[in-house]
């Protein structure tokens, strides 16, 4: 059985850019703990798992929510830096070569050419309207909302969904 | 002289480069982000005793660091992002010096190794030869197109046959050539033919009928009947031929298909699912087989019919023939409008009704794990989601596919009625040109000439419905089949000698599966691979079996590459008895003798009785003709489990590879396999991966896996002295078999 911690029971704090030193409230300390998520598709904030740096897992937090407010936020942190997952903005250019796709978009990272080589595997909609992206080096990306694309990028992409 | 990079160094640090490093660098990795997770650029250079990080992020833009001051290099794989992180001497925390993203995951692998490496053995030219062919493996692209190439100079599958996609499907075609030429003639002979009614009813108006000719009257409707049965004989002959063309043009286009998807690599099925190619061999090659007859028959029968009506109708009168021209351009836009509309819905839909297919071929084989879950109600739930998701996009398509046709008959209709009007007049006028004969014939020719050109104009629809289907089935057709680089190339009697040399592996860029495997296996060998669930033994494996051939460094057969030997001859070679044997639905005899090409009878027994799978097969009341069900229904696992051994040895194979044979039965069927198996190993070179130890009795070698990597090899003496890893499996075991004896011997007391 996993140990489950619930919100008050532990405190983060920052150690580097994806780990992070975690004490329990009953005393125990660990340091250079990685976080990862259980669902990183469906459950962002849910399920979040504690990994020592053997990679056996410490603990699961149940939900990032109930933690307090710094570690919170220092767990978002890490999670925004271990899961890198551009959030594209808008189309830029979709052009294709002997069914090679070069996709060039806007992202929260920044703009960014990647390769295509399948969109039938590469494209996944959920039903909630998020569209995952897979290009062909195994980087992801994540459509936050389709709808809300504009016009021209929602004309580009609405053929692959 | 050429620098020994991923990517081209950035501008901004290219002045930087050539004052601070150039000469010196060995090879460059240049990122894609920034330390702080931003696309932006980055850089390593590695020289023989120290590397160069470029980042805008550092204090002025670049640090140095000594190999020597390095305890460790790796590279930290994240989701979609990766760090090259370096452990310097005397500090307690990894300094990350470069990020990126998993397109240069490959080549910082090989530069953390090459650091770690030079620390402990020295600098060597060879060290960098290695890190060079990875760069070599990453730069294999096609000069033309870009893709990936399995290997240098090999050839690029997509440039060899860059025609265009209808191109790539006129092969098919053509071996039919001659049969759709006549087809095509019979059908401008019935064209020719659906032309003359609509003369004969203006001779009857204007001339046989107002002259009360009784006589001709008969003589018209002869010719008229005449014409009648030659068009539909012509049209009955036609409709046959045709239908035994295409359906021969598919029957090729499937088998091809099926083929092709035969020597795609592993890779291709995991990517893809089982339901999605069942659905391009079955309803794909169907929707190619309606656009090739559409475009090779109805297409120039409709071209022939429009240029034959012009001609008539101007003819006739140029007049009215101009009216009716006019909505030919209204026509033609509607069209193009309707199929830039159409062709996205079109490629919606097939992933819908891809979706559809995916979930039958998952659920009905799996029926068996609905029932036992009782789970029917949801997976039905699903399946109508499923369909409902189809529905509704296919009601999408509906909206236009039905609206457009009718704004093109109505425009249609719009010129009859102008023609009836100018015509009308016309005649009432008492116009010398226009009678009312030619009146009647004339709006019967105009309403026929509306049908190529509606045709026409619809045909974008098909094209595009089309389109999707081809560009599905080509995606199976042009995939990269598994590389045969050595075929015909056959060892002369193979020995049996496997090595593994500087193996790494990855299914995707994600995740290392293997690192680092060094291991050499001599002829007649019984090598035991143990590990626990999830290490990296059926990876290891499946390598050798060529099942994946994108991996760094070299795994040989007597000393030859594997990639170099063919393959039908280097499969053929190895017996392979897999954990859950697949059998299929045919006698238990041709399961046998499945993959051999064996003559006699008795070599097939023969093997039953080594792998003592004879006994249990001759007290079945079909005996060897018993009809395996789906799977190998009928069959339990053990029994299974030997029928696959006598597969196996039918095949008389040099190298002998267990999966776990025996991890899914009970212990006396154990026993039973233990010694099929056992019969079967003397004189060959054998691997077995085992969860159970006790297997391994007769292993002269264990090799132990752990997370990927090697962590133990020797005989077991020598394992068993070492007290690693081996050790504590050995005593965990031998723990719990004691435990169960002693409470076996308690429930007998």
């Amino acid at each position: 059985m996993p140990r489950y911690v619930e919100g008050p029971d532990i405190r983060l704090t920052p150690n580097d850019v994806i780990f992070v030193d975690v004490e329990f409230y009953t005393g125990e300390k660990f340091t250079g703990v990685e976080l990862r998520r259980m669902f990183p598709i469906t459950g962002l904030t849910k399920y979040i798992a504690l990994v020592d740096s053997e990679g056996e897992q410490i603990a699961i937090i149940r939900d990032l929510n109930d933690l307090m407010e710094e570690s919170r936020a220092v767990a978002e942190k890490v999670l925004e830096e271990y899961y890198m997952i551009p959030r594209i903005t808008k189309f830029l250019k979709m052009s294709e070569k002997f069914k090679i796709w070069m996709w060039t978009a806007e992202t929260d990272k920044g703009v960014y050419t990647f390769e295509i080589r399948n969109h039938i595997t590469a494209v996944k909609p959920l039903y909630d309207g998020r569209v995952l992206i897979k290009d062909a080096n195994d980087n992801r990306y994540e459509i936050p909302d389709v709808k809300q694309l504009d016009k021209k990028s929602l004309k580009m992409i609405l053929p692959k969904i | 002289m050429k620098e020994t990079t991923n990517r081209p160094i950035p501008e901004i640090y290219k002045s930087l480069y050539e004052e601070k490093v150039k000469g010196e660098s060995l090879f460059l990795i240049v990122g894609d982000l920034n330390l702080k997770g931003k696309y932006g650029e980055s850089m390593l250079a590695f020289t023989k005793d120290k590397l160069f990080a470029f980042d805008a992020c550092f204090e002025n833009t670049f640090i140095t660091i000594d190999y020597k001051d390095i305890e460790e290099a790796e590279v930290k794989r994240m989701y979609g992002n990766a760090f090259f992180k370096v452990k310097l001497k005397g500090e307690s925390k990894k300094k990350n010096i470069l990020r990126f993203s998993y397109a240069a995951a490959e080549v910082a692998d090989a530069a953390a190794n090459f650091i770690n490496v030079v620390n402990e053995n020295g600098f060597s030219e060879s060290e960098v030869e290695v890190v060079k062919s990875v760069y070599m493996k990453q730069r294999s692209f096609c000069p033309k197109c870009g893709r990936k190439l399995p290997k240098p100079d090999a050839e690029c599958i997509n440039c060899s046959s860059k025609s265009h996609i209808i191109g790539k499907f006129a092969k098919y075609v053509a071996p039919e050539k001659t049969a759709l030429i006549v087809c095509m003639l019979l059908s401008v002979v019935a064209t020719v033919l659906s032309l003359v009614p609509p003369y004969i009813t203006k001779i009857m108006v204007d001339d046989v009928i107002p002259n009360k000719n009784a006589k001709k009257l008969i003589i018209v409707l002869v010719w008229l009947l005449a014409v009648y049965v030659f068009q539909y004989i012509v049209n009955g002959i036609r409709s046959y031929k045709l239908r035994i063309t295409g359906n021969k043009i598919t029957l090729n286009l499937k088998k091809d298909i099926f083929e092709k998807a035969q020597y795609l690599p592993m890779s291709f099925f995991d990517k893809i699912s089982t339901g999605s190619v069942i659905n391009r061999v079955n309803s794909d090659a169907g929707t190619i087989q309606q656009f090739i007859m559409k475009i090779s028959q109805e297409a120039v029968v409709q071209a022939f019919t429009l240029v034959g009506l012009v001609i008539i109708m101007f003819a006739m009168s140029w007049k009215l023939a101009l009216f009716s021209l006019i909505p030919v351009p209204i026509v033609v836009v509607v069209g193009k409008m309707f199929s830039k509309v159409l062709g996205p819905k079109y490629m919606r839909l097939w992933r819908r009704h891809s979706a559809i297919s995916t979930m039958l071929a998952d659920s009905i084989p799996g029926v068996r794990v609905i029932k036992a879950f009782t789970n029917e109600k949801k997976t039905i739930d699903k399946f109508n989601k499923f369909c409902d998701e189809w529905y509704k996009e296919d009601r999408k398509v509906a909206i236009p596919a039905a609206i457009f046709p009718s704004i093109i008959t109505f425009l249609v209709t719009c010129g009859s009625l102008v023609i009836w009007f100018l015509g009308g007049n016309l005649v009432i006028g008492d116009d010398k040109d226009v009678s009312l004969g030619l009146l009647v014939s004339f709006v019967t020719y105009a309403s026929m000439f509306y049908n190529p050109v509606n045709f026409f104009a619809n045909i974008g629809d098909t094209y595009q419905n089309t389109l999707a289907s081809a560009e599905k089935i080509l995606d199976i057709l042009d995939a990269e089949p598994e590389h045969d680089f050595g075929h015909d190339n056959e060892l002369e009697r193979m020995q049996g000698k496997i090595e593994f040399r500087n193996v790494n592996f990855a299914f995707d860029r994600s995740k290392k599966v293997l690192s680092n495997i060094n291991l050499t296996i001599e002829p007649g060998d019984i090598v035991g691979i143990v590990g626990t669930t999830g290490s990296g033994k059926s990876t290891l494996i499946n390598l050798l079996m060529r099942y994946y051939d994108e991996y760094d460094g070299e795994i040989l057969v007597d000393g030859v590459n594997v990639r170099d030997i063919d393959m039908k001859y280097y499969r053929n070679s190895i017996g392979f008895v897999q954990q859950e044997p697949l059998m299929f639905r045919d006698t238990i005899f041709n399961n046998i003798a499945y993959g051999s090409n064996v003559s006699h009878v008795e070599q097939v027994l023969h093997a039953a009785e080594v792998a003592n799978a004879h006994g249990f097969i001759s007290k079945l009341p079909d005996a060897y003709d018993t009809m395996l069900g789906e799977r190998g229904v009928g069959l339990s696992g053990g029994e299974k489990q030997r029928v696959s051994i006598a597969r196996a040895v039918l095949k008389n194979p040099s190298i002998l590879i267990f999966d776990e044979a025996t991890a899914a039965v009970d212990s006396e069927t154990e026993s039973l396999i233990q010694s099929a198996i056992e019969r079967l190993i003397s004189g060959r070179t054998t691997l077995m991966i085992a969860h159970r130890l006790s297997t391994l009795r007769k292993a002269n070698k264990i090799v132990v896996v752990d997370k990927g990597e090697i962590i133990e090899c020797g005989t077991p003496e020598e394992l068993m002295a070492l007290k690693g890893k081996y050790y504590k499996l050995i005593e965990i075991q031998s723990m719990g078999e004691q435990l169960q004896k002693r409470k076996a011997e308690e429930n007998f007391e």
